[in-house]
């Protein structure tokens, strides 16, 4: 039996609880096993992002708990749960995600330097990351110079970088043409397959799936 | 990494950091030149008053400065004037009998002021000679003649070559009196001291008083960039401290210390607002550099940047910032000083006879003593480093989400 990776009970999250509440999400539970490829499919302003961040521990439940991997992380402190994130949890965010003054190989190798991670082994992960995306011919340009379904494969290279448990990604598709978001969809599933790394990630296109 | 990561993200707007780097770098600039332009014309103020008055440092025996008589004198010591000159930062000696009398001429009389000098010495440190306008300057200690300020020879009715008759106190109540050859008249700044000063040989004046070999004070010139109190106190534990008293200038001349003290502290508050205005300027890049890259703080805080790394990339940037400009500014700052200790401007005109009026040289001088440079750019580096902590607490307290969603 595959072990469970995601396990979120009767989360809830209310905005303005205390003026104009709004219920961005009430009583959810999510119960995702190791290596699945999961989409959260849902219009616009349905809560799939809130519920994405409280998965990842970068919002907080109203109510609720979330255990990543086994670990409460609602309880968890600031520090800990960032520290949790770099190691665990890799992130791909809709747009904008990388930092601008960074070549495509910086912004890969920076969640290792992070970590920590001597200089010629991130080397040599980063090169291969890349190619895993298929940017291992433009690991020298920044953000600027590369198409947005190119920053948005570096944001996977990058999320996979720290060779997390799962992945998130909050509608990694909506900025990019139905080419490149097949093409990264494409080589997500690839990676899901290859590296056995679970995948949550939202959509408001149901042909995504 | 965060050195990196800090240095590619100031030059991110270009214009941005150019422009505050610039206002940092005039501010270095105006400050330090402003600090050595009045700390040069302090400077030059202080050493031509002491030149001709106390010296920097006056050597006197153990209570003369309490009460001032030819009684309270010291037998002039070989020894003494070796040890002081060992100091390194003793520059000249100037042995000085000094006493009052009363000078007459036909039916006019004055209390005058008798500073008994080696005039060789004098005219090394202050040029005297400089300051003849009519008849000559005395040339040795034993030239039976004396100099008069201009105020005085004219109260007296006394021209060159005339004869001044000279009565007062001598060594241990003896009385001293002699009539000595009018030299020459000299033109002192200090109108007090034009109107009674009387310049006689060192050695007439110690027999005039019959104090042979006495002196009332053996003043000491410095290196006008020495640290005052260090040389004082140097010099206390190089003589013989239970015969001599060491006094600087400020103790001797109070109210030309509280002057200068008064004065810098008008010139601090123009400093300080001129950095209160560039603070701005700083803050305001800060704030910017902050607001417009919110989101990217909060993608770089959810990939798991601790938020005091990024707290510290932030402030790294504006002391690199500020670094830039006071580097500059204090490169700039440096060849301007060092330009105007080349090519000193002159005054002229109305301004300059003002100057010599008073006894000081006219000429604006730059000061150019390390401690301007340092203290400018520490206070500015301080600024820096206090308005750096607004981005940093902006950046403890942002909340992941809200900032990626900006």
């Amino acid at each position: 039996m595959a072990k469970t990776i995601i396990d979120a009970h009767n989360v809830s999250k209310t905005f303005n609880p205390k003026t104009i509440p709004v219920h961005a999400v009430q009583n959810v539970h999510v119960h995702i096993e190791e290596g699945e490829f999961v989409a959260l499919v849902g219009p616009s302003g349905s809560g799939k992002s809130t519920l994405l961040n409280m998965m990842g521990g970068l919002d907080e439940p109203t109510e609720g708990t979330v255990f990543i991997d086994g670990i409460q992380i609602t309880t968890l402190s600031e520090n800990k749960l960032i520290d949790f994130r770099l190691h665990n949890i890799g992130f791909v965010f809709q747009a904008f995600n990388l930092i601008p003054v960074l070549t495509a190989k910086e912004n890969v190798g920076f969640v290792l330097q992070l970590q920590h991670m001597p200089k010629n082994d991130r080397k040599k992960r980063v090169l291969s990351l890349l190619e895993d995306v298929g940017l291992e011919d433009k690991i020298n340009s920044k953000p600027s110079e590369l198409s947005g379904g190119q920053q948005q494969r570096v944001a996977v290279a990058r999320a996979l970088a720290s060779k997390p448990k799962i992945i998130l990604a909050d509608e990694p598709t909506a900025n990019l043409d139905s080419k490149s978001a097949a093409n990264l969809l494409d080589i997500m599933a690839k990676l899901n397959k290859e590296e056995k790394i679970t995948f949550l990630f939202s959509t408001h296109d149901q042909e995504s799936d | 990494m965060l050195l990196k990561l800090a240095w590619l993200n100031i030059w991110r707007n270009k214009r941005r950091t150019i422009i505050t780097a610039t206002s940092v770098f005039f501010a270095v600039l105006l400050a330090i030149l402003f600090r050595s332009l009045t700390d040069g014309i302090y400077d030059n103020m202080i050493h031509n008053v002491v030149s001709y008055s106390s010296g920097y440092l006056q050597i006197h025996q153990k209570g003369y400065w309490e009460e001032q008589s030819i009684d309270n004198t010291f037998e002039e010591d070989g020894q003494l004037y070796q040890d002081l000159l060992n100091n390194p930062n003793v520059t000249q000696l100037m042995p000085r009998l000094q006493t009052f009398a009363l000078a007459s001429n036909t039916d006019k009389t004055k209390g005058v002021l008798i500073l008994g000098i080696d005039p060789a010495k004098e005219k090394a440190v202050n040029n005297l000679h400089e300051k003849i306008t009519e008849g000559q300057y005395i040339v040795t200690t034993t030239d039976h003649a004396v100099v008069l300020g201009e105020g005085l020879a004219s109260q007296l009715k006394l021209k060159v070559n005339d004869t001044v008759v000279l009565l007062g106190q001598g060594y241990h109540a003896s009385s001293a009196a002699a009539k000595f050859r009018v030299k020459g008249l000299i033109k002192l700044g200090a109108i007090e001291l034009n109107n009674s000063v009387v310049y006689m040989p060192l050695q007439q004046a110690q027999y005039m008083h019959g104090a042979t070999n006495r002196l009332t004070s053996v003043s000491v010139m410095l290196d006008k960039t020495t640290n005052l109190e260090r040389v004082k106190q140097s010099l206390k534990e190089s003589i013989d401290a239970n015969a001599y008293e060491v006094m600087t200038w400020k103790e001797m001349m109070r109210e030309m210390d509280q002057f200068i003290e008064a004065d810098s502290t008008g010139h601090y508050i123009i400093i300080g607002i001129l950095y209160f205005v560039i603070s701005f300027g700083l803050f305001g890049t800060l704030l910017m550099m902050i607001f417009e890259r919110q989101h990217e703080l909060g993608i770089l805080i959810a990939i798991g940047m601790k938020k005091h790394l990024l707290a510290f990339v932030l402030f790294l940037e504006s002391i690199m910032i500020t670094l830039l400009g006071c580097f500059t500014g204090v490169i700039a700052g440096f060849l301007v000083i060092k330009w105007f200790t080349a090519y000193p401007i002159h005054f002229t005109g109305e301004l300059k006879e003002v100057y010599e009026d008073y006894g000081i040289e006219s000429i604006i001088y730059f000061s150019s003593h390390e401690k301007i440079f340092i203290v400018q750019t520490l206070v500015v580096l301080l600024l820096s480093i206090l308005l750096a902590f607004y981005p940093g607490y902006k950046v403890m307290t942002l909340k992941p989400v809200e900032a990626i969603n900006s």
